[in-house]
C-alpha cells in the first residue's frame, strides 16, 4: 500500500466544435496515480482540480452502460474500466471516438446514431400475435433464450464502430452492433420476421454485405459479443433469401 | 397493434448485393485455390526441366493429342482470365472510393493497430497492384500460350524482364491470396464450430504457415527461372527439347 | 422562444419513464421523453439481480402468490409502505413480467431435470419438472418467502431496458435524449410541464404539456459513497421540491449495501457471503464473528452494514486515499468456485481493482465497505401515481415515493416497480392528460423562460469565491459521515446546520468558463443548490423521526415506534430563500390495513413501540378471513373484502399460474 505514487500525463484532445475561435488541440494533464485509479477517477479529478471545462461523458462507471467509449493510446475502449495502470509508460492520450458526431472534447453523441440504428434495423419484436399477460407466459426453450441473451448483451457503445474502418470510409454502413441486433432478433422465438423480411433492413451494402470482415468489432467489444461468427451466420441467411 | 412493419412496403429489395457478395466470394475462391495449383506446378521447374515440361505438355493436353494444343493453356487462361477481372471489378467496390476515405483505412489501419484491417488494408492494395500486374502477366499467358517451358518461361522472365515484375506480383499474390482464403473463412463462418475464437486463431496460424510457405516456394522458382533464363540468355528463342526416358514414363503413367 | 406542445410529457427516460411513454403513446397521445443521457444508458441498466414476481414457476417458487409477495414487501418496508399500492403492484407484477417476456427480454428459462445449488452454503440439488420447462425462472433474494426474482443472468436491468426503450421507439414516441429539466411550469397548484436546457447547446426550450411524469429515478449521489450511477442526482424529485407546492415524502428513508467495491462503488453480489466469503479488517482478523457469533457474514443486509461500520468506527478499517475500507475474502472458497459461480464478482475485481480473488492470502482480498444504494424516499404522490398536491404532476419510478417501500425495499422489488408503476400510473397519467388542456398563457411561460435564463447566466457571471465542487464534494462528505448507516440526534442536527450554510455558499459562486453551452462546471452550479435542497430533506426528516424504522437506524432511537412514527415524512420548500424545508406528517392508518404491524420476522425482537390499533385490527381482519373462509370464499375475494383496491386497463385480472 505503501509504494509511492508515479506521476501520469493524460494528453486530451479538446474541441468545442460550437467555439470556432478555438482550434483542436492537445493539453497535457499531470497528476498523481492513485492505487486502483481507472480513466473515470482520473478525468473526474481533472475537471474538479485543474480544467473544469473538460467534457467526458460516464454514467455508471462500471461498464455496463456504455457512456465512455474513447480512444486510448489508438485503440477504443471504456474508459471506466480502464485501469491507468495498464500503461507502464504512464503518458495516456484519449482521443473521442470516430464514427460519432463530437460533442465537445471527449464527449460524442452515441445516442443519436443508436436510435437510428435502432429504428434503422426495426429492433424491436415484431409479430401479429396478442399477447394476453394474464395468462401463462409462452415456453421458450432454455438454450435458446440463452442465446439471445448473449446477443442482447450488447451495450450499444459503439466500440465496434470505432473500431471498424469500414465504418469509418462508409458513414452509411450499419456495423455490427446493427447486424447483431438483427441476428438476436432473427433467433428470438416471439419475433415472426422471415429472413425476406430481415433482408429488407440489411440486405445491401450499407448492410451485411458492407461488411468486409475486419472484425475490429469482435476484438474490441467489450462485452465479448461473437460478432464475427453471429455477422457470417447473418451473411449465410440473407445471401439464401430468394 | 403489432402490424408487421416493413421499410418500404411491397417493393422488395434488390437481390444484387447478395449475388454481388457471393460472386466475390465464389472468385476469390477459384482464384486463391488456384494459385496454388498454379504455384506448384510452375515450381516443377525445381523439381527438374524435364519435370515442368511434362507438366507444361500435360496441360496442353499431351495425354489427349500428340505433342499436346496449347490452344487449351489459351482457353483456360481466358477462363481464369474472366474469373479474375470479375473478381477485380467486385473487389474494387470495397476499396476506398476517393482519397478521404483511402486515408481514413489507412490511418485507422495503422492506429487502431488491429491486425485483421491491417491485413484488409494489405489485401486491398496488393489487389489494387494486381489488377496491373497480373493483366499483364495473363495477357502474355493467353496470347502466347506455346511459349511456356522450362527455356520459353526462363527467357521471358530473364531476357524479357519479367522477373521485377514477377517479384511484385509474387509478394503480392502470395499476401493476397492467403489473407484472401483465410478472411472467406470468418466471412462464411465455415469452420466456426463450437468454439469460433479458437478456430479463428488455428485459422490465422495456417494463413501464416500458408503465406510462408508459397512465397518461399515461389521466390525459390523464381530464383530457378532467373538462373535458367541467365544461362540461357545467348540462346534465347531456343525451346527445351526434353530426354525422352522422362517423356515415356510420363505418357505410360497417362495412357494407364 | 423555443417552445414544444405535447400531450404528455416524460423526464426520465429510464425503465419508469420509458414503460410510462409507452403507456400514453398506445392511448393516442404525442409523447415526448426526456433524458439526460441516452436512454439506454440510464442506471436502470445497472440492475444485475433482477425482477420479483410471483409467477410460481420453478420448484423453489411453487406455491408462490400475490398474498405472499405482499406479505414479503409489507414486512420489507418494516410496515412504512402504502399497502393498497403494495397490492396493485404484487398484483400486476406478473403481467409485467410476461409483457416484458413478449417484448423480448430473453428471461433465464426453466431447465427441467435436477441441478445443484448452494443454499445456506450448502449444496442442495433441486429437480424441476417436465412442464415447467421453457417457463421463466426465478432465484433467490433476501427477504422473500419464496424464490421469486426473475432474471437474464447477470444483465436483467440491460435487457429489460433495452426492450422498452426499444418498444418505445416503435411506438414511435420521441425520445429526446441530452436534455435536462431544470424547473417546472406551473400555475396555480397545476404542472404545466418544464423549462428545459440542451446539453449541448446550451438553450432553454419550454415543453408544455397538458401532463407531465417526473421519473428521473433516484437521489444516490447525495452521498459520497453510493452504488449509483452519476446522474443519480435526484434533480426530478428537487424539480417538484422547488415548487413550492409538491411535497415529496420519506426522503430520509435511504438504504445501504454492505460489500460495494471501493473505490468504485460497483456492487459485489450477497452470494461472496453466501457462499461462504468472509469480511476482514485491517489485522486481517475476522470481525463479524465477534458482533453476531451466531449467523457472522450472513446476517442481514443492514445489520452487516453497521456492524461494518462500527468496526471501521472503531479503528480497524484499512485506510486508503478513498476512504478507511474493509476486506472481503472469497479466496478461501478455492479457484475453481470462484471461476464457476462467482465469475463476475472475479471480472469486477480485476477489471476494476486488478485484484484477482481467487489468489490466496492478502493478495485476493477485495476493499469494500458499506454505502447507499437505494432512495426509498421521493416525490410523494398518489395511489394513481398524481402528486398529492399538485395537478398535472405525475412521478414513477425511484424518483417518487407511491409508497411500496416503506423504509426498506426489498431486492428486486425494484426494478419490477418501474414497469409495474410504468403500466399502472402511465395509464393514469394518460387518462389525465387526454381528459385536460392545457390552460397556461404564453407570456408565464416566456416568464419561466427568462427566470431561468437569468439564473443561469447569472451564474456563469457570478463574481463569487466559492467553488462548486469543493461544496458538493463536501455535501456528500457531510451525507456518508452524519447522515449515514448509524444516525444519531447530534450528527444529524450538524449535518442539517452544514448543509445550510453550504447551501449560502452555493449562492456566491465563480465559474472558470462563461460558456452558456456544454460547459461541465455551469452544470454542476445549478444542479448542486438543488441536490442541497434534498440533502437537507434526508438529513432533516431524519433528525426529526426518532425512531428506528427499516433502513432508517437511530442510534438513540433503537426502537420501531408505531405508536408516533407510523407516519410518512413529507417535505416541502415553501420559498426560494428558505434555507430549509419544511416538515410535516402524514398518518398511516392501521385501521384499513390488510396486514397490521407486527414482528417482521427478522432482526431482533422486542424492538417495536406497538400503536393500540394494531390488535384490534388483526382481530378484525382474522375474524372476516376465518368467516369467509367458512362461507368457502376464496383467498381473492378475502384480499378484496380485507382492502380492495383498483387498477387501470384490464390489470385487475386474476394471474394464471401452471400450478393452478
Ligand atoms: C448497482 C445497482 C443494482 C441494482 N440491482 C437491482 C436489482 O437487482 N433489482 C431491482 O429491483 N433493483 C435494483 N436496483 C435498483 C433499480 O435499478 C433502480 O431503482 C431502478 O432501475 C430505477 O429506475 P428508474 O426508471 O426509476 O430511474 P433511472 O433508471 O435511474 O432513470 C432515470 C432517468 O431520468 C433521466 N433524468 C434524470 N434527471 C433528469 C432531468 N433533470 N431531466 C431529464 N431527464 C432526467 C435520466 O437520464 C434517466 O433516463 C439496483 C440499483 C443499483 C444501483
Ligand atoms: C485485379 C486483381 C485483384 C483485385 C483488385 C482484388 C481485390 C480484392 C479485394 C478488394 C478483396 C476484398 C474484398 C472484401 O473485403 O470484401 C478481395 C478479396 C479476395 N481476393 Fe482478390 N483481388 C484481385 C485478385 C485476386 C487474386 C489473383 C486472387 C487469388 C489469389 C484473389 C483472391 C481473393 C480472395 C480469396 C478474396 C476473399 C474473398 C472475399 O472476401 O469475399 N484476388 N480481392
Ligand atoms: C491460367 C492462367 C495462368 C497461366 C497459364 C499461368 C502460367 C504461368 C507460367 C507458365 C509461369 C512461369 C513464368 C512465365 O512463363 O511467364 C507463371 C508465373 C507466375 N504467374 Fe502465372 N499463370 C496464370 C495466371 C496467373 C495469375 C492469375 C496470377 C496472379 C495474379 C499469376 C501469377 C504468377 C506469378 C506470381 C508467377 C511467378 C511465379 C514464380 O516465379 O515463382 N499467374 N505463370
Ligand atoms: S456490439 Fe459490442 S462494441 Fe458494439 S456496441 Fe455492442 S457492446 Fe459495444
Ligand atoms: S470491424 Fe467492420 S467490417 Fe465487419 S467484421 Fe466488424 S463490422
Ligand atoms: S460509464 Fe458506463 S460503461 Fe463506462
Amino acid at each position: 500500500m505503501s509504494q509511492a505514487n508515479r506521476e501520469i500525463t493524460i494528453s486530451i484532445l479538446k474541441y468545442d466544435p460550437q467555439d470556432k475561435t478555438v482550434e483542436p488541440r492537445f493539453v497535457d494533464y499531470k497528476l498523481e496515480e492513485t492505487p486502483g485509479m481507472t480513466l473515470f477517477i482520473a478525468l473526474n479529478s481533472i475537471r474538479s482540480n485543474q480544467d473544469a471545462d473538460l467534457s467526458y461523458d460516464f454514467v455508471c462507471r462500471a461498464g455496463i452502460c456504455g457512456s465512455c467509449g474513447m480512444v486510448v493510446n489508438g485503440k477504443p475502449v471504456l474508459a471506466c474500466r480502464t485501469l491507468t495502470s495498464t500503461y507502464p509508460e504512464g503518458v495516456i492520450t484519449l482521443l473521442p471516438m470516430p464514427a460519432f458526431e463530437l460533442i465537445k472534447d471527449l464527449s460524442v453523441n452515441t445516442g443519436k446514431w443508436m436510435d437510428e440504428m435502432s429504428k434503422r434495423v426495426e429492433s424491436w419484436i415484431v409479430t401479429n400475435e396478442e399477447t394476453d399477460i394474464s395468462k401463462v407466459e409462452a415456453k421458450v426453450e432454455p438454450k435458446v433464450a440463452e442465446e439471445v441473451f448473449e446477443l442482447d448483451r450488447c451495450i450499444e457503445c459503439g466500440l465496434c464502430l470505432a473500431s471498424c474502418a469500414t465504418k469509418l470510409m462508409r458513414p452509411n454502413f450499419v456495423g455490427a452492433v446493427g447486424l447483431n441486433r438483427v441476428a438476436r432478433f432473427q433467433m428470438d422465438p416471439h419475433d415472426q420476421r422471415t429472413d425476406e423480411d430481415f433482408y429488407e433492413l440489411i440486405g445491401d451494402d450499407d448492410g451485411v454485405f458492407g461488411c468486409m470482415s475486419l472484425l475490429g468489432c469482435e476484438d474490441h467489444c467489450p462485452k465479448n459479443l461473437p460478432l464475427q461468427n453471429k455477422i457470417a451466420y447473418m451473411r449465410r441467411k440473407m445471401v439464401s433469401v430468394k | 397493434m403489432n402490424t408487421t412493419k416493413s421499410s418500404n412496403m411491397g417493393m422488395k429489395k434488390s437481390r444484387m448485393p447478395a449475388r454481388l457478395d457471393y460472386f466475390q466470394s465464389g472468385s476469390g475462391l477459384i482464384l486463391g485455390l488456384f494459385m496454388w495449383g498454379h504455384m506448384l506446378m510452375v515450381s516443377s521447374i525445381l523439381v527438374s526441366k524435364d519435370f515442368m515440361y511434362s507438366v507444361t505438355k500435360f496441360f496442353e493436353g499431351s495425354f489427349l493429342f500428340e505433342g499436346g494444343a496449347p490452344i487449351l493453356v489459351s482457353g483456360f487462361a481466358f477462363f481464369i482470365f474472366v474469373v479474375f477481372i470479375v473478381h477485380a471489378f467486385l473487389g474494387m467496390r470495397k476499396l476506398p472510393a476517393n482519397y478521404k476515405q483511402y486515408k481514413v483505412i489507412k490511418e485507422t489501419s495503422s492506429t487502431l493497430n488491429h491486425e485483421d484491417t491491417k491485413l484488409w488494408f494489405i489485401q486491398a492494395f496488393t489487389g489494387f497492384a494486381m489488377f496491373f500486374l497480373g493483366s499483364i502477366h495473363i495477357y502474355i499467358i493467353m496470347t502466347n500460350p506455346d511459349q511456356i517451358g522450362p527455356y520459353a518461361s526462363a527467357d521471358r522472365i530473364w531476357s524479357g524482364w519479367m522477373w521485377p515484375l514477377f517479384i511484385l506480383l509474387l509478394l503480392a499474390v502470395e499476401f493476397h491470396g492467403t489473407i484472401g482464403l483465410y478472411r472467406l473463412c470468418v466471412k462464411w463462418g465455415w469452420f466456426d464450430g463450437e468454439d469460433p475464437r479458437k478456430t479463428r486463431k488455428t485459422l490465422k496460424k495456417v494463413k501464416n504457415y500458408l503465406t510462408w510457405f508459397f512465397l518461399i516456394l515461389g521466390f525459390t522458382t523464381l530464383g530457378a527461372y532467373m538462373k535458367i533464363g541467365y544461362d540461357h540468355r545467348h540462346n534465347v528463342g531456343e525451346r527445351y527439347v526434353p530426354s525422352t526416358a522422362m517423356v515415356y514414363q510420363i505418357d505410360k503413367v497417362e495412357v494407364a | 422562444m423555443k417552445v414544444h406542445y405535447c400531450d404528455a410529457l416524460v423526464i426520465g427516460g429510464g425503465l419508469a419513464g420509458l414503460r410510462a411513454s409507452v403507456a400514453a403513446q398506445k392511448k393516442g397521445l404525442n409523447t415526448i421523453v426526456l433524458s439526460l443521457v441516452p436512454v439506454k444508458r440510464s442506471h436502470s441498466a445497472a440492475a444485475q439481480g433482477g425482477m420479483q414476481a410471483s409467477l410460481g414457476n420453478s420448484k423453489m417458487s411453487e406455491g408462490d402468490n400475490e398474498d405472499l409477495h405482499f406479505a414479503d414487501t409489507v414486512k420489507g418496508s418494516d410496515w412504512g409502505c402504502d399497502q393498497k399500492v403494495a397490492r396493485m403492484f404484487v398484483h400486476t407484477a406478473p403481467k409485467a413480467i410476461r409483457e416484458l417476456a413478449a417484448w423480448g427480454v430473453p428471461w433465464t428459462r426453466v431447465q427441467e431435470g435436477a441441478r445443484t445449488a448452494i443454499i445456506n452454503a450448502k449444496q442442495t440439488t433441486i429437480t424441476e419438472d417436465q412442464d415447467r420447462h421453457g417457463l421463466i425462472m426465478s432465484r433467490d433474494f433476501g427477504g422473500t418467502k419464496k424464490w421469486r426474482t426473475c432474471y437474464t443472468a447477470d444483465a436483467t436491468g440491460h435487457t429489460m431496458l433495452f426492450s422498452v426503450a426499444n418498444e418505445a421507439l416503435k411506438h414511435d414516441v420521441d425520445v429526446r435524449d441530452r436534455k435536462e429539466a431544470i424547473s417546472l411550469i406551473h400555475e396555480n397548484n397545476r404542472c404545466y410541464g418544464a423549462i428545459v436546457r440542451d446539453l449541448i447547446t446550451g438553450e432553454l426550450e419550454a415543453y408544455v404539456s397538458k401532463g407531465t411524469c417526473i421519473a428521473t429515478g433516484g437521489y444516490g449521489r447525495l452521498y459520497k459513497s453510493t452504488t449509483n450511477a452519476v446522474i443519480c442526482e435526484g434533480i426530478g424529485a428537487a424539480l417538484a421540491l422547488e415548487t413550492g407546492v409538491a411535497t415529496l415524502g420519506n426522503m430520509e428513508a435511504v438504504q445501504f449495501h454492505p460489500t460495494p467495491i471501493v473505490p468504485s462503488g460497483i456492487l459485489l453480489t450477497e452470494g461472496c457471503r453466501g457462499d461462504g466469503g468472509l469480511l476482514r479488517d485491517v489485522d486481517g482478523h475476522r470481525f463479524m464473528p465477534d458482533y453476531e457469533p451466531e449467523k457472522k457474514e450472513l446476517a442481514s443486509r443492514d445489520v452487516v452494514s453497521r456492524r461494518m461500520m462500527e468496526h471501521i468506527r472503531n479503528g480497524k478499517g484499512v485506510p486508503s486515499p478513498y476512504g478507511d475500507h474493509l476486506w472481503l475474502d472469497i479466496s478461501i472458497l478455492g479457484r475453481e468456485h470462484i471461476e464457476k459461480n462467482l465469475r463476475d464478482v472475479q471480472e469486477i475485481s480485476q477489471v476494476f481493482n486488478g485484484i484477482d480473488p481467487a489468489v490466496e492470502g492478502e493478495k485476493g482480498w477485495m476493499p469494500v465497505r458499506p454505502m447507499q444504494h437505494y432512495s426509498m424516499g421521493g416525490i410523494r404522490i398518489n395511489p394513481t401515481g398524481e402528486s398529492q398536491n399538485m395537478a398535472g404532476l405525475f412521478s414513477c419510478g425511484e424518483s417518487a415515493c407511491w409508497d411500496l417501500h416503506g423504509f426498506n425495499r426489498l431486492g428486486g422489488n425494484s426494478v419490477s416497480e418501474t414497469v409495474v408503476a410504468g403500466m399502472i400510473i402511465g395509464n393514469y397519467f394518460a387518462d389525465f392528460c387526454a381528459n385536460n388542456d392545457v390552460e397556461i398563457s404564453t407570456a408565464t411561460i416566456s416568464k419561466k423562460l427568462e427566470e431561468q435564463q437569468t439564473y443561469l447566466e447569472g451564474l456563469v457571471k457570478g463574481q463569487g469565491t466559492e467553488n462548486v465542487f469543493k461544496i458538493k464534494e463536501r455535501m456528500q462528505e457531510i451525507m456518508d459521515d452524519k447522515v449515514g448507516i448509524f444516525r444519531d440526534g447530534k450528527n444529524l442536527a450538524d449535518a442539517v446546520e452544514e448543509l445550510k450554510e453550504l447551501l449560502e455558499r452555493s449562492k456566491k459562486l465563480k465559474i472558470a468558463s462563461t460558456k452558456m453551452h456544454n460547459n461541465p462546471e455551469l452544470e454542476e452550479a445549478y444542479r448542486v443548490p438543488k441536490m442541497l435542497k434534498l440533502a437537507l430533506c434526508v438529513a432533516k426528516g431524519a433528525r426529526e423521526r426518532t425512531e428506528s424504522r427499516g433502513a432508517h437506524y437511530r442510534e438513540d432511537f433503537l426502537k420501531r415506534d408505531d405508536e408516533n412514527w407510523l407516519k410518512r415524512t413529507l417535505t416541502s420548500w415553501k420559498s426560494d430563500e428558505d434555507l430549509e424545508p419544511t416538515i410535516t406528517y402524514e398518518d398511516i392508518d392501521i385501521k384499513t390495513m390488510e396486514m397490521p404491524p407486527a414482528f417482521r420476522g427478522y432482526g431482533a425482537k422486542g424492538m417495536t413501540i406497538e400503536h393500540e390499533d394494531a390488535s384490534v385490527r388483526q382481530a378484525e381482519v382474522d375474524n372476516l378471513t376465518k368467516e369467509m373462509q367458512a362461507a368457502g370464499k376464496d383467498r381473492h375475494e378475502i384480499q378484496e373484502a380485507l382492502m380492495d383496491f383498483d387498477l387501470p386497463m384490464n390489470y385487475k385480472q386474476k394471474n394464471e399460474r401452471v400450478g393452478d
